[in-house]
């Protein structure tokens, strides 16, 4: 059982606040990934986690021990380093038996529990071997395997794919994930890159600049962002945010812009309000020239192989379309978009949070 | 009905089979100019090592197997061997260099023991109080060795020293064989300590700070960490200073001894390099003393060489 809980965790660098005021409740045997672009705080926060760093503010709790003030010998955590942290010194048994020497086991038990990770993890034939004598794959394992020999009571990992090749990566992201599928225990993943928070995440805290942006599930995330941050990071290409003004015709809502007349689906009467509209390039189609929705000139054809973005020009905003292959379009097109209302974000045009209709009861006419 | 037949897509068109293009000459001056630069670059260092240090020591070698008194316009005479031979012969040498052993073994902690305690113990001392125990743990490295041996002289006085107050002792200490020594080897160590650190603690900046803290998280204390992380990766550094000291010390201790002992009382401070300048300069035989440099130069270097092999075996490269 390992229930991590961050309490109001503040971490400042003098003048820089790393990390601010972040509230997390992270359940047993969750795969929760910090996920933010560089600079957002997130390895500070693994580094307070892991006990490397002392919060400036705030109470950390494993279970129900105050682990605050604990130092991280004391912490029954491992942490799998982006740089890996292999010692150079010593060879491939030794540095996955170190957290064993470290807790004075005997021996023969570390040479046995050693044998046993080396196999799990492939590496058993290099176990005599210096850290300056593997590849950057073969590192990345000793790292796990250092990690793993002890049950630790959560698994921290901080950007451990981000030094391997795109065809490793993809082969070690999915290996993580059956490994927490078979250990069960609670991890804690770093990262910068949306693909391995979405293809393994149980949640994601979204952060920005130190602080949280969004906690979900990867299709909370995706699906319904919290913020116009949140909105263009997850998704490639990125959210189209276009400013807009919701107005009442006939007795419906729609999004006005320059060249942009969408239906957002709720019938109400509203005064006129500013706001943000997004919408996902792949949420976008194709209508009959001239009809309703976002007049735009097409710009470039992106070929992805499988599927075509299309970059459109629509008044001074830029957008893109994302469709199967072909698209039958060309640069220089004029084209109309349109997208179904429940594919439409709306965000506050000042603070850029998300909008959501609530629609009010109304009283019952006697 | 349509008949057809598959055709193989045709690899992509080699430049090679559509003709072959020879590669251009280059001339001589075009090369010369592409090759010369960084030998041109070396050529200022290259010449003051020969005028400094190669051509003395090969005039230190024709000194040697010739017999002179040092002073000008008497002749050399040309005796071969024979200064070797009465240097092997003397017992003072191997004395002499019993003596360098014991200043090397003395010199070491406080080349390397006392050093790493302080770095080690100093890398938790934080901001401007860092610097400022730095400076005053380097500030003897920038007194004048013989401006410092006139302070030691006076605060080691057998009368009203203020050693012997402070300890409460009766000892004359440089007019005494055993103390002597001691005494020379306190005072080098006084003064180079300071350097030594500052090389400790560039050595321990260089070490990434992500293997202690990994260590941290896999459960070593604090002193695991230090004698399983970052002492062994610190053995460059070590390796390094143990060779300056076996190198350097019989030379760190010469302004020392010529100011305060004159290699006495009875020679028991008299180490290689001022039994080569006795003979110099005192005896007035530059033929002995230049066969005592150059027996004393192929030693260091044999000793240079085991050591370094062996820091280079003992030393892990952090990449």
């Amino acid at each position: 059982m390992s229930r991590i809980q961050l309490q109001g965790i503040t971490r400042r660098f003098g003048p820089v606040t790393a990390v601010d005021d972040v509230w997390l409740d992270i359940a047993d045997g969750e795969f929760l990934v910090l996920l933010g672009p560089s600079g957002c705080g997130k390895s500070t926060l693994l580094r307070l986690i892991a006990g490397l760093l002392p919060p400036t503010e705030g109470r950390l709790w494993l279970d129900d021990t105050d682990l605050t003030h604990v130092p991280p010998q004391q912490r029954d955590l491992a942490m799998v380093f982006q740089s890996y942290a292999l010692y150079p010194h010593l060879s491939v048994a030794r540095n996955i038996g170190f957290p064993l020497r470290a807790r004075k086991w005997p021996r023969a038990e570390i040479r046995a529990k050693v044998a046993e990770v080396a196999a799990t993890l492939g590496l058993t034939a290099l176990l005599d071997r210096k850290p300056k004598e593997l590849s950057g794959g073969q590192r990345q394992r000793v790292a796990l395997g250092r990690a793993l020999v002890r049950d630790p009571g959560a698994f921290l990992l901080d950007e451990p794919l981000s030094n391997l090749d795109a065809k490793l990566r993809t082969g070690t992201r999915a290996e993580i994930a059956e490994l927490h599928r078979s250990l069960g225990t609670t991890m804690v993943y770093v990262t910068h890159d949306q693909v391995e928070a979405m293809t393994m995440a149980t949640r994601i805290a979204l952060l920005d600049e130190g602080r949280l942006a969004q906690l979900g599930t990867p299709s909370e995330v995706y699906d319904r962002p919290a913020s116009v941050f949140a909105a263009t990071f997850l998704g490639s290409p990125a959210m189209n945010i276009l400013d807009a003004t919701v107005r009442s015709a006939d007795g419906s809502l729609a999004a006005h812009g320059k060249g942009i007349e969408l239906s957002l689906g709720i019938d109400a009467v509203l005064p006129d309000r500013p706001v943000r509209l997004g919408v996902r390039p792949e949420h976008l189609t194709f209508a009959p020239a001239g009809g309703r929705g976002i007049h735009a000139v097409v710009t470039a054809v992106e070929n992805l192989g499988s599927e075509e973005v299309v970059q459109c020009l629509a008044g001074e905003g830029r957008i893109a379309v994302r469709g199967p292959r072909p698209l039958g379009v060309s640069a220089g097109d004029a084209v109309t978009l349109t997208a179904r209302p429940e594919h439409l974000h709306l965000f506050d045009s000042a603070s850029g949070r998300r909008l959501t209709w609530q629609p009010e009861s109304v009283p019952a006419s006697v | 009905m349509v008949s057809g037949t598959f055709v193989e897509v045709a690899p992509p068109l080699r430049a090679r089979e559509a003709g072959v293009v020879p590669a251009s000459r280059e001339s001589w001056w075009t090369r010369a100019r592409r090759i010369a630069p960084p030998y041109l670059y070396l050529t200022p260092a290259v010449v003051l090592l020969v005028v400094w240090t190669y051509q003395p020591l090969a005039q230190t070698f024709v000194l040697s197997l010739h017999s002179w008194n040092l002073v000008p316009g008497t002749p050399m005479e040309e005796v071969g061997i024979a200064n070797y031979e009465r240097l092997l012969g003397t017992p003072e040498l191997g004395r002499s260099v019993w003596r360098t052993v014991v200043v090397i073994l003395g010199m070491l902690p406080f080349t390397v023991v006392i050093p790493v305690l302080v770095a080690l113990l100093t890398r938790r001392v934080r901001g401007r109080a860092q610097g400022v125990y730095r400076a005053l743990v380097f500030a003897p490295m920038l007194v004048a060795p013989v401006a410092g041996a006139a302070v030691w002289q006076w605060l080691l006085d057998p009368s009203a020293g203020a050693v012997n107050r402070v300890l409460g002792t009766d000892v004359n200490w440089l007019n005494t064989t055993g103390t002597a020594q001691l005494s020379i080897i306190v005072i080098t160590g006084w003064h180079v300590a300071g350097f030594a650190v500052l090389v400790v603690t560039a050595g321990l900046t260089g070490i990434n700070p992500d293997y202690a803290a990994a260590a941290q998280v896999d459960g070593a204390s604090r002193s695991q960490v230090t004698r399983w992380i970052t002492l062994p990766l610190l053995s460059p550094t070590l390796a390094f200073l143990v060779l300056m000291t076996v190198l350097l010390s019989a030379q760190w201790t010469f302004p020392l001894i010529d100011t305060l002992t004159q290699g006495g009382p009875v020679g028991s401070t008299t180490n290689i390099y001022y039994l080569l300048w006795e003979y110099g300069f005192r005896h007035h035989d530059a033929g002995l003393a230049a066969a005592a440099g150059v027996l004393f130069f192929a030693g260091f270097i044999v000793v240079a060489a085991l050591l370094t092999r062996l820091a280079e075996r003992l030393s892990h490269h952090d990449d």
